[in-house]
């Protein structure tokens, strides 16, 4: 396989150029910096979402579960121990979202069986609906383990039946997860959300329109630029396949952009605080499946046009629009859900909640699964369509 | 001229034929290229030289027809052919902001070539063309002549029993010129094939054992050098450089006992004629009478030119 010889010559190439350089990393820097430091008030200002609490167990797991959302900065959270009362709350629109915490709920997490929380929502505050959400979700992962476990000794047929045992069996079962023996792992939530600054937009938000540049507008280019220099011709004529020569482009454009997103998002870990979340694996697999997918999108875009020029033109115009709709300049959930509805055709606002689900709900590997797939499937449409049009003469 | 050249067939293209769409580039074109020997394709742009050469480079598939080269079938052997042929494109094939030393060590890697083997070669080749103190220079320093040596010696790594030059001297001063016929000499003289395609008829005479005329996809002639320009005769050219030629002084030069063909480009009349210096006189007195402003004109021996002119009606570089 000579796929790395071609990879190499292109890293080489981009490593002397100046301005590639400036742009791939000092440029999202100082937008980041300039970004996050000016706007930040309006983070705090802004994110503010109320929610109703009815806890008709009040036992150990939905006391839990209470602290753990009274202890979240953006939530006010208000009890109410009349489930009808709370509800008619709701209806007249003094509160916007209701969680309701069934009885016997501590019960049914202890023993293993399966239980619901119910969460009613004002659909019209479409935005602080899927942040509870998120916020539940992450919780409900996390209490899942003693579902799991439970029910995993109960299948061996060990009887449970009291509350130390379990406990004991819990505690067991998280020794022999951590760290996890296979990759995928459920215990992935931490007890507390970090604070939603600026910089968990932007930093992200950022990374990923300025990767963007570099696979879309960069890697398209590149591409034309060997077929219209001739060294593309010419690299046909040598005893090498075009799967090789294929491979090798995109392997340095992949290259480049997955040193690119992780360079970003760890210049604002280090500079700006952001949490990187608990699972660093997670978010090594979210960077390479955005990398991939924007990389395919480079290559599709390179075998659509014709000249390098367009190939500019084109990219520009994608990376804007995919950016101010995908949710790279401003939170996705605070879009009117029509352009929510409508980012769902783009990478980034894949992109963007894979990286909230791990950077602020810190959901884990488990958590960006669907981000993930989606990702990998856009990737595979990219490259399928573009690897059958692509023509080396 | 070079070495002589040895009999055995290393290139044969039996009645080629490429088509785009209802475009054909190549028209049932039919060649052998002995071992050793230097090979011109010659003619205008759009001749189908380019699409020839990129076919027996294994670029393109042939619509019909059959290529062998060092007897394996294009169709069945593409990878085997590969191995043995070095490809010069028309235009800089090579990366501006890597050194030349660079360029060659990527397309030597390409090749298989590794470790001291790749180092040796690659110097030998800036050795061969001139360029050893120039290596670590990025070639976007380069002069144009400059690049194009690199540009051949980057066909060169992996010693190629065959030599494609497709247009080697478009657009280098007299002096790379020379250099490019030293070094493609030079290569031969050491037992290379060279197929070279050109439309500048310095080349194919300079340097050819053999030319193969092309016009509009189709070969019109192939022979030495010698041998094409008996077809013309004793035929020379007049030139006539006007800003307006009317179409009156052109219908008397044409009926001009001497005059056997009359080329019409803007303000350009070719005229082929025998014994051209004997009927200059009656020419300018034709052109003046009409009252033709010209520019220059001057009378030109038999070549490729003429011989294009005779066979085509037009002029080579039109």
């Amino acid at each position: 396989m000579k796929f790395h010889i071609i990879a190499a010559k292109d890293l080489k190439i981009i490593l002397r150029d100046r301005n590639a350089l400036l742009m791939m990393f000092l440029v999202p820097m100082l937008i980041i910096s300039v970004s996050g430091l000016a706007l930040g008030g309006n983070y705090e200002q802004n994110i503010r979402i109320s929610v109703l609490v009815v806890d008709l167990d009040n036992d150990e797991v939905s006391r839990g579960l209470v602290e753990f959302l009274e202890e979240i900065d953006i939530l006010d959270v208000d009890m109410e121990s009349n489930e009808f009362a709370a509800r008619d709350r709701v209806k007249n629109k003094e509160y916007g979202r209701l969680i309701i915490i069934p009885p016997g709920f501590t019960e049914s997490v202890m023993m293993g069986q399966d239980t619901d929380l119910l969460i009613i929502v004002n659909p019209t505050e479409e935005s602080s609906n899927t942040v509870l959400q998120k916020i539940v979700e992450g919780y409900a992962s996390r209490i899942s383990t003693n579902v799991v476990v439970v029910k995993t000794v109960a299948a061996y047929g060990i009887p449970v039946y009291t509350e130390e045992q379990i406990l004991e069996i819990v505690d067991t079962a998280e020794e022999f997860i951590q760290p996890p023996p296979v990759e995928v792992t459920i215990e992935s939530t931490t007890s507390n959300l970090v604070e939603f600054t600026p910089f968990t937009q932007y930093v992200p938000g950022f990374a990923v329109m300025f990767l963007m540049f570099t696979t879309v507008q960069i890697g398209s280019i590149s591409l034309i630029k060997e077929h219209e220099a001739g060294t593309l011709r010419r690299l046909v004529t040598a005893p090498i396949s075009r799967a090789e020569i294929i491979g090798g482009k995109i392997a340095s454009t992949f290259i480049r952009g997955f040193v690119q997103l992780t360079v970003l998002i760890y210049f604002g870990h280090v500079v700006f605080g952001l949490d990187l979340g608990s699972d660093i694996l997670a978010l090594f697999v979210l960077i390479a499946a955005v990398t991939m997918a924007s990389t395919g999108l480079g290559l599709l875009v390179a075998v659509l046009v014709k000249t390098a020029d367009q190939a500019d033109s084109v990219s520009l115009l994608l990376v804007m629009i995919m950016s101010a709709v995908g949710g790279s300049w401003w939170p996705l959930f605070i879009e009117p859900q029509f352009m929510q509805d409508m980012a769902q055709f783009t990478i980034t606002a894949w992109a963007m909640e894979g990286f909230y689900d791990l950077l602020y709900f810190d959901l884990g590997l488990a958590g960006i699964l669907r981000e993930v797939g989606v990702l990998v499937f856009m990737m595979i449409i990219f490259f399928g369509i573009a690897i059958s049009r692509f023509k080396f003469e | 001229m070079a070495v002589a050249v040895n009999s055995d067939v290393i290139i044969t293209v039996e009645n080629l034929v490429k088509r785009y769409n209802s475009h054909t580039a190549v028209d049932g074109v039919s060649f052998e290229i002995n071992r050793g020997e230097i090979f011109g394709l010659l003619g205008p742009n759009g001749a189908g030289k380019s699409t020839i050469i990129s076919i027996l480079c294994c670029l393109l598939e042939p619509t019909r027809g059959r290529v062998v080269i060092d007897g394996s079938d294009i169709r069945k052997n593409a990878n085997n052919i590969k191995k043995i042929i070095g490809v010069v494109p028309q235009e800089i094939s090579l990366y501006p902001t890597l050194t030349a030393r660079e360029n060659l060590a990527f397309y030597g890697k390409i090749y298989g070539l590794s470790g001291r083997a790749l180092n040796t070669r690659v110097e030998a080749l800036l050795d061969m063309v001139g360029l050893t103190d120039r290596a670590d220079d990025l070639l976007v320093g380069y002069s144009g002549g400059m690049k194009r040596r690199i540009n051949i010696a980057a066909a060169l790594l992996h010693e190629p029993r065959i030599l494609y030059l497709d247009e080697p001297t478009t657009g280098v001063d007299p002096q790379s010129r020379r250099r490019i016929y030293d070094t493609i000499q030079d290569l031969n003289r050491q037992g290379m094939t060279v197929l070279l395609t050109t439309h500048q008829m310095e080349d194919a005479e300079k340097l050819c054992h053999r030319i193969a005329i092309m016009d509009k996809g189709k070969l019109i002639a192939l022979d030495t050098q010698k041998g094409l320009l008996e077809l013309v005769g004793k035929s020379d050219l007049i030139h006539v450089l006007a800003p307006e030629i009317l179409p009156g002084p052109v219908e008397s030069i044409k009926r001009m006992p001497n005059v056997q063909k009359v080329s019409l480009d803007e303000g350009n009349m070719t005229i082929q004629l025998l014994r051209g210096r004997e009927s200059l006189v009656g020419i300018i007195d034709i052109l003046t009478s009409s009252g033709t402003q010209v520019e220059s004109i001057y009378i030109k021996e038999p070549d490729l030119e003429t011989l294009f002119l005779h066979l085509t009606g037009t002029m080579l570089r039109g």
